[in-house]
């Protein structure tokens, strides 16, 4: 368009690279550290491919891939047909139908995703829909249609009726004149529509997590659960899809004839393949399966594969976030096996009758569990719960900043104006509460309300006095890269930073902390007990113990194990032998809902400001 | 032609079932209380009542400057750069394009992860700025940081229809400005900008859309501390559990953004009746 002065060219040239630089440069970033030898995300190590060999050993993120490639594929053709098929047929509608149904087609559009997404899942639990494949693709297919329609109507809108018309004068049917004139016409508008569907549907991540189940995960879900330990294979997965995905578009733009008519086969051929594969892998499963529902990294993923084979069954494997929202997935009718939640979670499930009690005599290494695990208040009689890990809450700090005397305060230390802005609270209500009411000398599960205001009181002047930064598991690589100096962080957290942070040292309080323990619970609805119970039993055998401890850094209930890698592997790293004995400690409690509502209240008030 | 009315009938179906019912499922638990289950709902205003107080009402506060700045910044950079682009030829325009919507490809979360190892307190940038002598700055959970996640997150979304309609318009419109006397200035302002206005409307409505409802981007850059709608919608869902005020929340939010939108349409119209 238009001659361009070379002065005015240049400035072009300039603006559009500063813009470019912006746009790619956390995409270079996140290539780089694809190549990093160590699993920080901010601090480079050294050149290695180790995250490309796992990539492709990592049946989990396989399996995601193909997941999130499968469903763009299928969500776009088919809300491209329908989309298409719509706006034409809108074009034809009388008025008040046409504003209605366009008034309609905004709500998904408009609608933030997360509040579709609980739309969603409500609908599917209300009528009782198995959650899987099938209810992720049919959501896809309900948020990429409005799309399509938007970007197809006002094509539609814009065509002269008369071709259409002289195509049915001259003898074609509807269906002809739709497929060889209307169709024609619109295929930038549908071009756009494609590109848009399968773009929002391949990036995916609130609404397919609310509405999937039964093991089916796509790429974001993975890289979500992954927050807990950020680790490098998604990065070396995400290099991969922008090469593959910039060759294509690149490819398919430079040679348009390809498009043509071969291509199009070769793209029928591999959807209906791609069809083929999933019907596949959606009937293969016979024989025995178990359902496990874990926190995102919390298993050396080595031995389910040899679980597997040990038990010759199938382990469908899925992960969430945080015990609250692997609550809200069963209350919104998903079903597993075996759940490996917290303490209080596992009191709540238990108050609610979600679990069934654990068979002593169908398990063999109970036996080895560490003693002062047994018994706490969440589970008193051991009956549900058989430990996983457990650890502490305390305070990491860096020590080339903080003075030695200063750490005898305790959680006072957290008010120590010396460190303000240099402190991160774990952004977690039950923990932060917890300090505040520790360091009041109160219980952590106090029910007293004045107490409660008391510590909501702490937490205030503590925010204003400190700057306090209120950090999710991001906080794990900022102390690894030392961006502050103090830290609440749980042991095992605290275990992996100083195993890569020499400076960085754990401490528990004396006025006491948050013990608290993972076990594996067996759910009401479990299909074999057996494997349930084998399972169980299989992860505290001393081999598989010590892997799963090496692996994720956290505490062994399972004390040969644990004190075989204290003076092993986890030498001289203090916080991997965390004190469940202090006097002062104690487990979180079930809350009742009038008192949790309070909690919950005033936490958003100490977090809005 | 008239035949091809039918062709709606599927969508009826398929949206009432799947836009319709869940929305109605939604408004029901905004006017209940009694906890997820149907047993002992209980129909109530307490839910709407409760978002008046002043700490949610600041919370709404924010993210609506947060948005209304995220899309203000979007359209002055997301302008230039549309108007920029479609100043080349044909084929370079296409590739440049491709160029804008590859990074929508790549996982937001993962960008996001990208920022933080850029923006933090040792992070790349501010070891660049050490390597110049210059003093470190603090990015990571500051406004800052979370603009730049959301702007690099939404930029592409006002790019793009700003130049499909840029690019539609018909070059000897702008000739026929010039040859009437129109400077350049008066021809943009008259006749480009004038005719972009449709694109300048889908982008800022989608950016708009994305911006006031986020909650993953505010999350990761600007801390647990940094409220917005979005992230107390999903506290309200996931850790707190209170599905009936997180829907009354989530319908405000709604009403929000559907005021915006009748904003900008009736925007548009008037400007169409001005022409």
């Amino acid at each position: 368009m238009g001659k361009m002065t070379k002065k005015r060219k240049a400035a072009y040239i300039a603006y559009i690279a500063v813009l470019f630089i912006f746009f790619y440069l956390p995409i270079v970033v996140c290539m780089i550290y694809s190549f990093n030898d160590s699993k920080s995300l901010t601090n480079w190590t050294g050149f290695s491919f180790r995250w490309y060999g796992q990539l492709i050993q990592d049946g989990n993120i396989m399996k995601a891939v193909f997941v999130s490639v499968t469903i763009a594929i299928f969500a776009t053709i088919i809300s491209t047909v329908l989309g298409t098929l719509t706006a034409i047929g809108l074009s034809k509608s009388r008025k008040i139908l046409r504003q209605t149904v366009l008034n309609v087609n905004n709500i998904p559009i408009m609608n933030p995703d997360i509040v579709t997404a609980i739309g969603l899942m409500l609908l599917f639990s209300s009528v009782a829909m198995p959650r899987g494949y099938f209810t992720m693709l049919l959501a896809h297919i309900a948020f990429c249609t409005p799309f399509v329609i938007t970007s197809v109507y006002p094509k539609v809108r814009s065509l002269d009726p008369a071709i259409a018309d002289a195509a049915l004068d001259l003898g074609a049917t509807p269906f002809q004149a739709l497929v060889k004139v209307i169709i024609p016409m619109l295929k930038d508008g549908i071009y756009a529509g494609v590109l848009l569907a399968f773009t929002m549907s391949f990036d995916d991540f609130v609404i397919s997590y609310f509405v999937t189940g039964n093991g089916v995960q796509n790429i974001s879900i993975v890289v979500y659960n992954m927050t807990k330990r950020t680790n490098p294979t998604i990065n070396a997965l995400s290099t991969i899809v922008i090469l593959v995905i910039a060759v294509a578009l690149i490819v398919s733009r430079l040679i348009p004839a390809m498009m043509k008519r071969t291509m199009r086969y070769i793209m029928m051929g591999m959807v209906l393949l791609l069809l083929g594969i999933a019907i596949f892998t959606g009937i293969q499963s016979g024989g025995r399966t178990l359902r496990v529902y874990n926190a995102g990294e919390y298993i050396d993923p080595d031995l389910l594969t040899k679980f597997e084979q040990e038990a010759d069954c199938k382990v469908i494997y899925e992960t969430f976030d945080s015990n609250e929202s692997m609550y809200t997935k069963l209350k919104s009718g998903a079903e597993y096996d075996i759940l490996i939640p917290s303490d209080y979670m596992i009191e709540r499930l238990v108050k609610e009758e979600m679990l069934q009690p654990v068979n002593k005599n169908n398990m063999k290494n109970l036996e080895s569990l560490n003693p002062s695990l047994k018994g706490l208040a969440y589970d008193p009689e051991n009956e549900y719960a058989v430990p996983y890990f457990a650890g502490s809450v305390g305070i990491l700090y860096d020590t080339t900043v903080v003075d030695e005397e200063d750490v005898e305060a305790g959680w006072e230390l957290l008010r120590n104006t010396k460190y303000k802005g240099n402190i991160y609270m774990y952004d977690s209500e039950r923990d932060s509460f917890m300090v505040a009411l520790k360091a009041l000398g109160y219980s952590m599960n106090t029910t007293d309300e004045e107490e409660i205001r008391r510590a909501y009181q702490w937490l205030i002047d503590q925010r204003d006095s400190m700057q306090v930064v209120y950090a999710g598991d991001d906080v794990i690589d900022n102390m690894i890269s030392g961006n502050k100096a103090i830290a609440v962080v749980y042991s095992g957290d605290a275990t992996y930073i100083m195993s890569e942070n020499e400076n960085m040292e754990y401490f528990e309080p004396e006025q006491g902390t948050n013990v608290w323990c993972d076990a594996m619970v067996i759910s009401k609805g479990c299909n074999d007990l057996d494997l349930a119970h084998a399972f169980m039993d299989f992860m505290l055998e001393d081999e598989n113990a010590y892997a799963n401890s090496l692996y994720v850094g956290y505490t062994s209930p399972v004390v040969a194990v644990a004190m075989n890698l204290a003076t092993g592997e986890f030498d001289g790293i203090g916080a991997y032998i965390p004190g469940f004995e202090g006097e002062r400690n104690e487990v979180f409690r079930y809350q009742e809902p009038k008192i949790k509502e309070l909690y919950a209240d005033l936490w958003t008030k100490v977090k809005a400001y | 032609m008239r035949h091809y009315a039918k062709l709606i009938r599927p969508y009826l179906v398929w949206s009432l079932v799947i836009v319709i019912v869940p929305l109605v499922l939604i408004i029901l638990y905004s006017l209940t209380t009694g906890g997820n289950e149907l047993v002992n709902i209980k129909f109530t205003g307490e839910n709407f009542q409760r978002i008046g107080e002043p700490i949610y009402m600041d919370v709404l506060k924010k993210s609506l400057i947060l948005g209304l700045i995220t899309v203000a910044i979007c359209l002055v950079l997301g302008y230039i750069l549309a108007y920029v682009i479609s100043r080349f030829k044909d084929s370079t325009q296409d590739l440049l394009i491709l160029l804008v919507t590859i990074p929508m490809w790549i996982n937001t979360l993962l960008r996001t992860y990208a920022w933080i190892s850029l923006l933090s307190d040792n992070g790349l940038i501010n070891r660049l700025l050490e390597a110049f002598g210059l003093d470190p700055v603090t990015f990571m959970y500051t406004d800052f940081a979370v603009m730049i996640g959301l702007i690099s997150d939404m930029l592409p979304f006002m790019v793009i229809p700003i130049h499909t309609s840029i690019r539609k318009i018909d070059p000897s419109l702008i000739e026929a400005s010039h040859d009437l006397g129109a400077s350049n200035r008066q021809t943009f302002w008259k006749v480009t900008f004038k005719m972009s206005i449709p694109g300048v409307i889908s982008g800022v409505m989608m950016t708009f859309l994305l911006s006031i409802s986020t909650f993953v981007i505010p999350k990761l850059l600007g801390g647990g501390q940094y409220m917005l709608i979005g992230n107390l919608i999903e506290n309200q869902f996931i850790s707190v559990g209170n599905w009936n005020f997180g829907s009354a929340i989530s319908i405000i939010l709604t009403i929000i953004i559907f005021a915006g939108i009748l904003l900008m349409k009736k925007f548009d119209k008037d400007e169409k009746e001005d022409n």
